[in-house]
């Protein structure tokens, strides 16, 4: 009865936050599904029309494609961010005095706006009056200005380093909780043994930074999302799709050329894409993708 | 530490610093100046400074009943994730069939976009007549599964020893995770009380086709609504950006601490 | 702690539940503005002159910004609730109408034969969609040629271009520099009359093919494309939305213009050497130009159609279109234009100047295209367009595929 009472109450209390993930998330992935397969629009009755929005976008519609790729080279600014913040937690770990400082500093980028942050850098990349072709010029680093959100080779590397600008400080918060939560005599029971620093780093830094390490890839996927403000803001997808992501993508689809069910069949193939690229993810990182029981 | 390498580290920092901050500093300046940023070569100190912008969010739109909105949709954010996702937190740490079903479940859910879901959440929350309310803008981020595995790892990371003590003594469960569970998770306190409150307070998509009434709007509805008075001024909306900006900030410092007295204070595994 | 934390969450639930909905009142219209919240109290306003008429009804507004109105609209359509009375820009009413989503207008204008008089025809047709009239004229607009006298008579030029050859000609010979010659608008087919200067037309008559795969297309575009490439044109033009190209202007480094009319009060508040010396107006050659209005419309859902054209037919009301007019600067298609014209003329003469072009060759419109798929094929052709333009593909490759795409798309 004890068991059985365990079950109700673990349910209990796994109720809530279901819930809302039920009516939020789930349904609405449902009904994106159902509508996926028919033809409709506001104000007319639908029509099943089995798996045409599919064929069209697999086989006749390029930009999905595109998308489809800029999404995963935008989802790249992840790891990059990653590994910056972790040599950013690793220099406001050592002890200097004004630690906390740099870590407020740092961490400033990520609460503001995102419209703020894609305006104030879309002025930065601007191509005649910008502050990065300004000072480039300056310092003599290049002959002529660079169109960075103009040109299709430079758009979307420059999109990238915005989003990374705003999530490092983040990330680096959370990396340096995880690096102090390392225990020092490890580190001195190591460094006795004769171990070098970078070995040290890689035996024992790494290792126990997998979970925060892992929760930074989960608020990058998150953040490759509401991200979206930031791309719309900085280019609207631009120039001629070159950093058009699937989500630019389907709210365009969906709020400006106002076809819902073409919409639908498209976030259905990114949800499935995001799935198997997470399963891969997860296989690669070896196993359990809680990453939660602590190494050991 | 020897001074050169201190020395280093801190030239290192210095530039990064610089760097994070310079849209920033853009930010602030125009917001203080309102000149046009399309001019060139682009000025770099400030020349003529005037208040007037931030004057004008308080005078143009109900900046205050805009605030007043934000931070009680904000407060009821946070309040829901952090008792929804400690709960499931909790739940997960323990042993039960379909354990592993619900985890792999949540993380699925975090691949599904929000602006995909718009449609279909504004239906469900028309059902529940929770359109056009407080409670209707904060559902839908009432709980968020990055804070619920933030959680997991921190209840983990605690001894069982403790919570078999607890249970020994005849807690009832809630009680642990009251007692025992929370007190030594004070960084994922912190963690889910700053995350959830920036998304809900930078949150626009949402609010914009909930709120009808145009007395619930929140902030950054607000600024749209301002920036429709001061088209073309980016100094006005630099300016509403920084006033948005400053509780968010306000948040990590104080909470900063904490966060940290949680880490060096925690109970550490052996 | 969580005694308190509990309390709190409790206080903030009922706060939450004590603002929920109003229970709904019977006979409520609900009013649905694009970007005018800075003219609150005039539409209040009319909610006041519509009470006298109507004292059962209640009027609620909302007013929303351009990138805004779309989601906030279709996601009440899609529940139901759609506002009655709708103010859409361009060409988003081809949408709706060609879905059975606005109420025709038609028996209204033709029952009311005063008000159908009222507005001027010219700009009343551009809302006709398959013969039914589905919205009136609230404030018009359409293209025009914006120059910097300045930058005109460095470069020697004598007067405004006159053709699509001299246009680019006058433009390179005021680059340099930061300096370009020219810069369009590029949303809402903005920049069609730089095509249909060269004789392109998009479609054939019965709008089922594509028309535009021509030498003639070919040779504009590819000419556009080498201007772009070598600073003439700004990209700016291709690539910016509203502000960017606005501001370009606005910072005195962009010789000709081709944009509608309220781009001037923005360019105007943000360009302090602009006055009646150094800034013209005109019509881009051969008057070609692109309307870019605003009508008011009801929507098919709405529970009172006949209240709803009652208050349209208030709000554009001689009282109320010249109040706008007036407050705006901005001409109503309506008879109270010729009036605003009059007095604009005196009271601020350089406005009068750009305000002119709007009410002048109104035949010549273009890009009016009735179609139900616009957004659909504005987009598959602009795609293209702006490749070829920005360099990436020739121009010739470009429009054959943006003609398969438009052709597909039609054939759906």
């Amino acid at each position: 009865m004890r068991r059985a009472r365990g079950t109700l109450l673990i349910w209990a209390f796994l109720a809530p936050s279901l819930t809302i993930f039920l009516l939020y998330r789930i349904l609405p992935l449902l009904w994106n599904a159902a509508l996926s397969v028919q033809t409709w629009s506001p104000f007319r009755p639908s029509k099943f029309a089995g798996l045409i929005h599919y064929e069209e976008l697999l086989f006749h519609d390029e930009v999905f494609w595109t998308s489809l790729w800029n999404t995963v080279v935008f989802m790249s600014s992840s790891p990059i961010a990653i590994a910056l913040a972790l040599g950013l937690a690793l220099l406001v770990d050592t002890r200097i005095r004004g630690r906390g400082v740099y870590r407020a500093i740092i961490f400033l980028s990520y609460p503001l706006m995102t419209v703020a942050v894609g305006i104030i850098w879309r002025w930065l990349y601007d191509e005649k009056v910008g502050l990065l072709n300004y000072v480039l010029l300056s310092l003599h680093l290049t002959q002529r200005r660079i169109a960075f959100l103009d040109s299709y080779e430079w758009a979307m590397p420059s999109v990238v380093v915005a989003a990374v600008w705003q999530i490092v400080g983040f990330f680096m918060v959370i990396l340096l909780a995880g690096l102090q939560n390392i225990p020092p005599n490890l580190q001195e029971a190591a460094a006795l043994d004769g171990a070098s620093g970078v070995q040290r780093f890689r035996h024992i830094t790494l290792p126990l930074l997998r979970p925060a390490i892992f929760l930074c890839l989960m608020i990058g996927i998150i953040n490759s999302f509401t991200s979206f403000d930031l791309i719309y803001v900085m280019t609207g997808g631009g120039p001629n799709y070159a950093t058009e992501v699937l989500i630019t993508y389907i709210y365009r689809v969906a709020f400006v050329l106002s076809k819902f069910d073409y919409a639908a069949a498209l976030t259905v193939v990114l949800f499935l894409f995001l799935l198997v690229l997470t399963w891969l993810a997860n296989r690669v990182a070896g196993g359990e993708a809680g990453a939660v029981d602590a190494a050991e | 530490m020897r001074p050169s390498r201190a020395a280093s580290v801190h030239a290192a920092l210095i530039a990064v610093s610089m760097v994070m901050l310079v849209p920033f500093y853009w930010v602030l300046k125009t917001s203080l100046t309102g000149e046009n940023i399309f001019q060139y070569p682009p000025a770099l100190l400030p020349r003529a400074i005037h208040p007037f912008y931030y004057v004008d969010v308080w005078y143009y739109i109900p900046f205050v009943r805009y605030l007043a909105n934000s931070v009680i949709v904000s407060a009821i954010v946070v309040a829901s994730n952090l008792v929804c996702n400690a709960l499931a937190a909790y739940a997960l740490t323990l042993r039960f069939r379909g354990q592993r079903a619900i985890i792999g479940l949540l993380l699925s859910c975090m691949l599904i976009p929000f602006q995909a879901t718009i449609i279909p959440a504004y239906l469900i929350t028309k059902e529940l007549h929770l359109l056009n309310s407080h409670l209707g803008l904060a559902l839908p981020l009432g709980s968020t599964i990055v804070c619920i595995f933030v959680f997991k790892a921190s209840f983990d990371a605690i001894p069982r020893s403790l919570i078999d003590a607890a249970r020994i003594d005849g807690l009832p469960e809630w009680r642990i995770i009251r007692h025992v569970m929370l007190p030594l998770s004070t960084s994922a306190v912190a963690t889910t009380v700053i995350l959830s409150f920036i998304w809900s307070w930078n949150s626009f998509l949402w609010p914009l086709i909930v709120i009808r009434n145009p007395e619930l709007q929140t902030l950054p509805l607000g600024l749209s609504t301002f920036l429709s008075y001061m088209e073309n001024t980016t100094g006005a909306l630099y300016a509403f950006c920084i006033m948005v900006l400053v509780p968010g900030i306000a948040l990590f410092l104080l909470e900063q601490r904490r966060f940290i007295e949680g880490l060096t204070s925690g109970a550490t595994k052996g | 702690m969580r005694r308190t934390l509990t309390r709190i969450v409790i206080g903030l639930l009922a706060l939450g539940l004590l603002t929920g909905p109003v229970a709904a009142q019977p006979k409520t219209l609900s009013l649905l503005t694009w970007n005018i919240p800075i003219y609150k109290e005039k539409i209040e306003g009319w909610i006041a002159d519509f009470k006298k008429i109507h004292p059962d009804v209640t009027v609620e507004w909302f007013d929303k910004k351009g990138p805004e109105w779309g989601p906030f609209y279709q996601t009440q359509v899609v529940a139901g609730t759609a506002p009655d009375i709708i103010d859409t820009q361009g060409a988003i009413w081809l949408d709706y109408a060609s879905n059975g989503g606005l109420v025709d207008l038609t028996p209204h204008l033709q029952r009311d034969a005063a008000v159908k008089d009222y507005y001027n025809p010219k700009f009343l047709q551009t809302w006709v969609y398959e013969g039914k009239n589905y919205m009136v004229p609230f404030y018009v607009s359409k293209t025009l040629l914006f120059y910097n006298k300045g930058m005109l008579k460095e470069a020697g030029i004598a007067r405004p271009p006159q053709t699509f050859d001299e246009l680019l000609d006058a433009a390179r010979k005021m680059t340099k520099g930061e300096k370009s010659g020219f810069m369009t608008l590029n949303f809402d087919w903005l920049y069609w009359p730089l095509l249909a200067m060269n004789g392109v037309e998009l479609l054939t008559p019965d709008l089922k093919k594509a028309a535009f795969n021509t030498p003639a297309a070919v040779k504009t575009v590819d000419a556009l494309a080498k201007a772009t490439a070598d600073g003439t044109i700004n990209k700016v033009a291709w690539t910016g939305r509203w502000v960017e190209p606005n501001n370009a202007f606005a910072s005195g480094t962009v010789g000709l213009y081709q944009a509608h009319a309220p781009a001037f009060f923005y360019v105007r508040g943000g360009g302090p050497w602009i006055n009646g010396d150094t800034l013209g107006a005109t019509q881009m050659p051969g008057g070609f130009a692109t309307p870019n209005s605003h009508g008011l419309g009801i929507s098919k859902s709405s529970k009172h159609p006949e209240l709803a054209w009652e208050f349209i037919k208030l709000a554009t009301n001689e009282k109320w279109a010249y109040t706008f007019g007036k407050n705006f600067k901005l001409f109503t298609g309506t008879r109270v234009d010729g009036r605003l014209m009059d007095e604009l003329q005196k009271e601020d003469p350089l406005a009068a100047s750009v305000m002119k072009t709007q009410l002048e060759q109104v035949d010549k419109l273009v890009a009016t295209w009735p179609l139900g798929k616009d957004a659909q094929v504005k987009e598959a052709f602009y795609s293209e367009f702006q490749a070829a333009v920005l360099g990436r593909k020739p121009a010739a490759a470009a429009l054959a595929e943006a003609e398969r795409k438009v052709n597909r798309l039609l054939a759906r």
